[in-house]
């Protein structure tokens, strides 16, 4: 996948290779293809020095991570989760699906009561 | 301009990069007054407590002939899609541990694989650096293959990653060793946008794990091998929102927390984070205890998190499978070490749409359904 610089290279050195002997067309191509490269180049920096400066100042007003910590912890209460040993409510009795009789179209498997010995 | 004068502007242009990040960094770590560890010890809360049989394997799901790779469940039945070594994806009904497709793929070397929100078709990516969907109720072939229903082709490297948009079946994201994700119309086949690439912004090596956020399912987070998690808003392809600085290795997983407004983060360097969406805090490192036997740290391949939240899962590259404790950051279990193990490494692990089970697969051919059967305290 060629960049827009390295494409818009090969079409300006086409342009110049009719004229010139091979030698001095080859090198007038590498000169083209070094400027256009580092345009490009700096043309990225400079959108990166303008989303870093544009992040330092929303660093200014942002809280710190203490803020985000009580949201944190916040979030998990009050959430029904079946891996847990003590949860909040309410329980839903499919939780335990995978405990409780299966019959399966090929074999009669089924599974013991959840508090049973797997070994 | 002259090219050495470009030079020089390049130089000087990288200089005031490196001094604004070097500026951010600091910024940065004056902000972190604290981390969700030591807050939540302040409160004085304690560890999740788990005796040794809560948390119990209970199915072995075997038929695959080489190691598996990925694993996606369905948002609301009992299916898992996995992908393996072996060439093939296999649909599992996970409650009878029945097969209830086997596809074989035309490209062998599958990485991913996820399911469709409304179950009814498959899709999955590799080496081939394509993403191929299946419809599920396709008629199959002599040999009981089902023929691929889509081919999405565009990505210049290997597909680590493949997601559907929730609740969207037409609209899929995928990951790639090209540096880019993009986001598909699978009814056309078409790009719809790409994320990453020539424009700047992009991860700058290969993109291997994304998550979609559940609440805002615009936006999404992506993990790359430049150590770097970046977010996404699929409306702007044109610059990622933000990029997430702190690991020290690819970061080989990422996982939304069930708040859409947090992600935890695996990587190469062994451990897990947890950042914060909007401000780009680290909330908390989840380091393993250095342990003298081990000859070099167990990378983490996958992570996920309890329906709360309170729990967070991280597969480890020596076959761990960790529970951590996310509010305290401490490891409450160790999957691997449980009766009915797995014998190799983790590499996929996932949570079913309620919350109430995690499958694991493992390099070992087989996946795992652990779930809690102990005595469950309602509060």
């Amino acid at each position: 996948m060629g960049t827009r610089s390295e494409r818009a290279v090969d079409g300006e050195a086409a342009v110049g290779e009719d004229q010139a002997p091979p030698s001095e067309a080859a090198s007038r191509r590498g000169v083209f293809i070094g400027k256009h490269r580092l345009a490009a180049a700096i043309a990225c920096l400079d959108q990166e020095i303008v989303s870093l400066q544009k992040e330092l100042t929303e660093l200014e007003t942002i809280e710190p991570s203490s803020a985000s910590c009580k949201e944190v912890i916040a979030s998990t209460e009050g959430k029904p989760d079946p891996l847990l040993p003590v949860t909040t409510g309410p329980e839903n009795s499919s939780w335990d699906r995978w405990f409780q009789r299966v019959r399966s179209n090929r074999n009669n498997r089924w599974w013991a009561h959840k508090t049973s010995d797997f070994s | 301009m002259s090219v050495a004068e470009l030079k020089e502007k390049h130089a000087a242009a990288t200089a005031t990069v490196n001094s604004l990040r070097e500026r951010l960094k600091q910024r940065r770590q004056l902000l972190l007054d604290t981390d969700v560890a030591t807050y939540t010890k302040n409160q004085g809360r304690s560890p999740v407590n788990f005796s040794a049989t809560d948390l119990v394997c209970c199915r072995t799901l075997q038929g695959h002939t080489g190691k598996v790779y990925a694993l996606d469940w369905t948002p609301e039945k009992n299916w898992i899609v996995s992908a393996s070594q072996d060439g093939r994806l296999i649909v599992w009904n996970a409650l009878t541990s029945q097969k209830t497709h086997a596809i074989k793929l035309l490209c062998p070397w599958v990485m991913t694989c996820a399911f469709a929100p409304n179950g009814q078709s498959v899709a999955c990516g590799g080496l081939d650096s394509a993403c191929s969907v299946f419809t599920l109720s396709s008629q199959s072939d002599r040999d009981g293959n089902i023929p691929v229903s889509r081919i999405l082709t565009g990505h210049k490297g290997y597909i680590s990653c493949c997601q559907y948009v929730p609740d969207q079946e037409t609209r899929l994201i995928t990951s790639s060793g090209d540096q880019t994700c993009v986001l598909w119309d699978v009814t056309t086949g078409q790009r719809i946008s790409i994320f990453g690439g020539e424009f700047p912004s992009g991860h700058t090596a290969d993109v291997l794990s994304l998550s979609i956020s559940s609440t805002n399912p615009n936006m999404f987070v992506s993990g790359s091998c430049d150590s770097t998690v970046r977010l996404w808003d699929l409306r702007i392809a044109s610059r990622a929102v933000r990029t997430y600085h702190g690991h020290d290795g690819d970061v080989n997983a990422v996982r939304f927390f069930p708040d859409g407004l947090r992600f935890g983060s695996g990587s190469d360097d062994g451990t897990c984070r947890l950042f914060d969406m909007r401000t780009g805090h680290q909330l908390q490192v989840y380091a393993r205890q250095p342990d003298r036997n081990d000859d070099e740290i167990p990378t983490v391949t996958s992570v996920a998190f309890s329906i709360s939240g309170r729990l967070m899962f991280a597969g480890y590259s020596n076959g761990d499978c960790y529970v951590w404790d996310t509010l305290v950051a401490e490891v409450v279990q160790n999957l691997g070490t449980l009766q009915n193990s797995h014998e190799g490494r983790i590499s996929c692990l996932g949570l079913s749409g309620d919350g109430s089970a995690l499958c694991t697969g493992s390099y070992d051919k087989n996946l795992k359904i652990w779930a809690f059967g102990g005595q469950r305290k309602v509060i």
